[in-house]
């Protein structure tokens, strides 16, 4: 986990490949209790509400983007994230994870660092985009 | 000077970022060598008449103005030089309002509205130039927007290049890191709305890539 | 003129309660497999220690799936025939606990309309608060939701 003063404008946390294959999307509408049949599990339902195909769960795909930012900042470091799903996101192909900082400030005695956060396709498509602001330890000082 | 014609602050129901992240992005975007004179605000479907961003446009050294982005019937207009005037007399918020009787009635109060992302599929004007539609009053459309998908810049270039239409360049940032990924370089210096009404009336401009603008030099 | 959008705006000012949702290993360990998360103290009661909590917490997002259990009333938008989720937001506001009981109070927040690439939508947008069984906020979430043709 950095330390506050490790982190710039600019920076870059991931690139990250993740895939949501259709057993994974199966069984987290397990988890989640969707109503069946659904256009994440069931090709008919897919289709019949115009998707190209099976999709994942935006709420997936958040917890997915979620784990960026905990593997990089600690379990506890989210302090929001606010996110677009913008686009259907396909089951078994490769989604790419990134977030950029955007800004690095002190709040109410938080040190916070605000990023963009993205999931994107191979072809450059914009799954889901937001922001998301995490909470970073200040350096200890050595007495 | 270069200007991002087209992009959302919070203020725009589907952004996320402030006014402030945007002009600091810029300094990120300056330090590395790339040439941003100014923004253009076109939050969705309202104008903020009582947001006054001179300060931050003062201590971050960008020029930051206002338009509106607007939902028709024929997809989405950019208007600058928004007043009150045309405030009462389009109705902002009408998602089905008409592009035609927008567009004059812009002219109308020193305004200037044009088509966005002309080439989107599904709500882009080329889609409806190819139902049978025309719009006479086209001269200027968004030729680059940051936000399209493949296939949806070349849709407008296409329409430029076979209606001679003149284009301009905007972001479409719905996201601090996005302002500015294309802009419109202008040959007028522009203080405010009205001369950057005046900059699109005099059609002495083209759309730009951010990665083309280096250190103020468009890469040929 | 406007489209006039027809929905109960009487729901407006309503706060909607659901709960309780018992926070449980199983709960944790089938959110944690079916999204490939692997931080220790989402895993175990000793990772969580380690990092300085008392017990095992749950991922942030845990609420965002609990939240559809949230059974929210109809908003009879007269408009659309598919709903799609146009966007969440969560902000966690203390650790949830392996054990902990969490309940809810939702409302509703706003609904407008806009056109996009699928042509005219309409969005409702909800916000819930969750909170533990000593009456502390645990999260904030909100949902947005898009209706279309």
């Amino acid at each position: 986990m950095p330390y506050i003063d490790e982190v710039e404008l600019g920076d870059e946390i991931g690139p990250v490949e993740k895939v949501a294959t259709d057993e994974d999307v199966a069984n987290f509408c397990d988890v989640w209790d969707a109503p069946e049949p659904n256009r994440f599990t069931d090709a008919e339902a897919a289709a019949k509400s115009g998707m190209p195909g099976m999709i994942v769960p935006g709420i997936m795909t958040m917890a997915m983007m979620a784990q960026l930012l905990t593997d990089w900042g600690g379990p506890g470091s989210i302090k929001d994230l606010d996110l677009v799903f913008r686009q259907p996101v396909p089951h078994n192909q490769p989604l790419t994870l990134a977030a950029t900082i955007t800004d690095v400030r002190e709040e109410e005695g938080e040190h916070l660092v605000e990023c963009d956060i993205m999931m994107t396709g191979t072809e450059g498509e914009r799954y889901v985009g937001g922001k998301a602001i995490v909470i970073l330890a200040a350096r200890p000082v050595s007495s | 000077m270069y200007l991002d014609m087209h992009s959302h602050s919070v203020s725009s129901d589907d952004s996320r970022a402030t006014v402030e992240q945007y002009v600091k992005w810029i300094q990120v975007l300056r330090k590395r060598g790339h040439t941003v004179d100014g923004i253009v605000l076109t939050e969705h479907r309202k104008f903020d008449f009582d947001k006054d961003y001179s300060a931050l446009a003062s201590q971050y050294n960008v020029l930051v103005l206002k338009g509106s982005e607007l939902d028709t019937r024929y997809g989405h207009f950019l208007v600058y030089g928004v007043t009150p005037a045309l405030t009462r007399e389009i109705d902002f918020s009408d998602v089905r309002m008409d592009a035609r009787a927008l567009m004059q009635a812009a002219r109308r109060h020193d305004a200037i509205a044009l088509p966005a992302h002309p080439g989107r599929f599904g709500i882009g004007l080329t889609d409806y130039i190819a139902q049978g539609e025309s719009f006479d009053d086209v001269e200027i459309v968004e030729r680059l927007n940051g936000g399209s998908r493949q296939g949806e810049n070349e849709r407008a270039d296409e329409l430029c290049q076979s209606h001679n239409l003149l284009g301009i360049g905007g972001s479409d940032a719905h996201l601090t890191s996005h302002i500015a990924t294309c802009m419109t370089d202008f040959e007028a210096d522009i203080r405010n709305e009205s001369n950057l009404v005046d900059a699109l009336l005099g059609k002495a401009f083209q759309p730009v890539w951010l990665e083309d603008i280096v250190n103020g030099a468009s890469g040929s | 003129m406007a489209m006039e959008l027809e929905y109960d705006r009487s729901l407006y000012g309503v706060e909607h309660k659901a709960g309780p949702f018992e926070i449980t290993d199983e709960i944790i360990d089938r959110a944690n497999s079916s999204t490939g998360e692997t931080g220790p103290a989402f895993l175990s009661d000793e990772g969580a220690r380690e990092a300085g909590y008392r017990g095992r917490i749950a991922p942030p997002t845990l609420c965002c799936i609990l939240v559809r259990q949230v059974s929210l009333p109809d908003v009879k938008v007269k408009f659309g025939r598919t709903q799609m989720h146009a966007g969440q937001r969560v902000e966690p506001k203390a650790p949830v606990y392996a054990g902990d009981r969490l309940t809810a109070s939702s409302h509703l927040k706003d609904v407008y309309t806009k056109t996009g690439r699928s042509g005219t939508m309409v969005f409702i947008v909800w916000e819930t608060t969750f909170s533990n069984q000593d009456g502390q906020v645990v999260a904030e979430v909100q949902e947005s939701f898009a209706k279309r043709e």
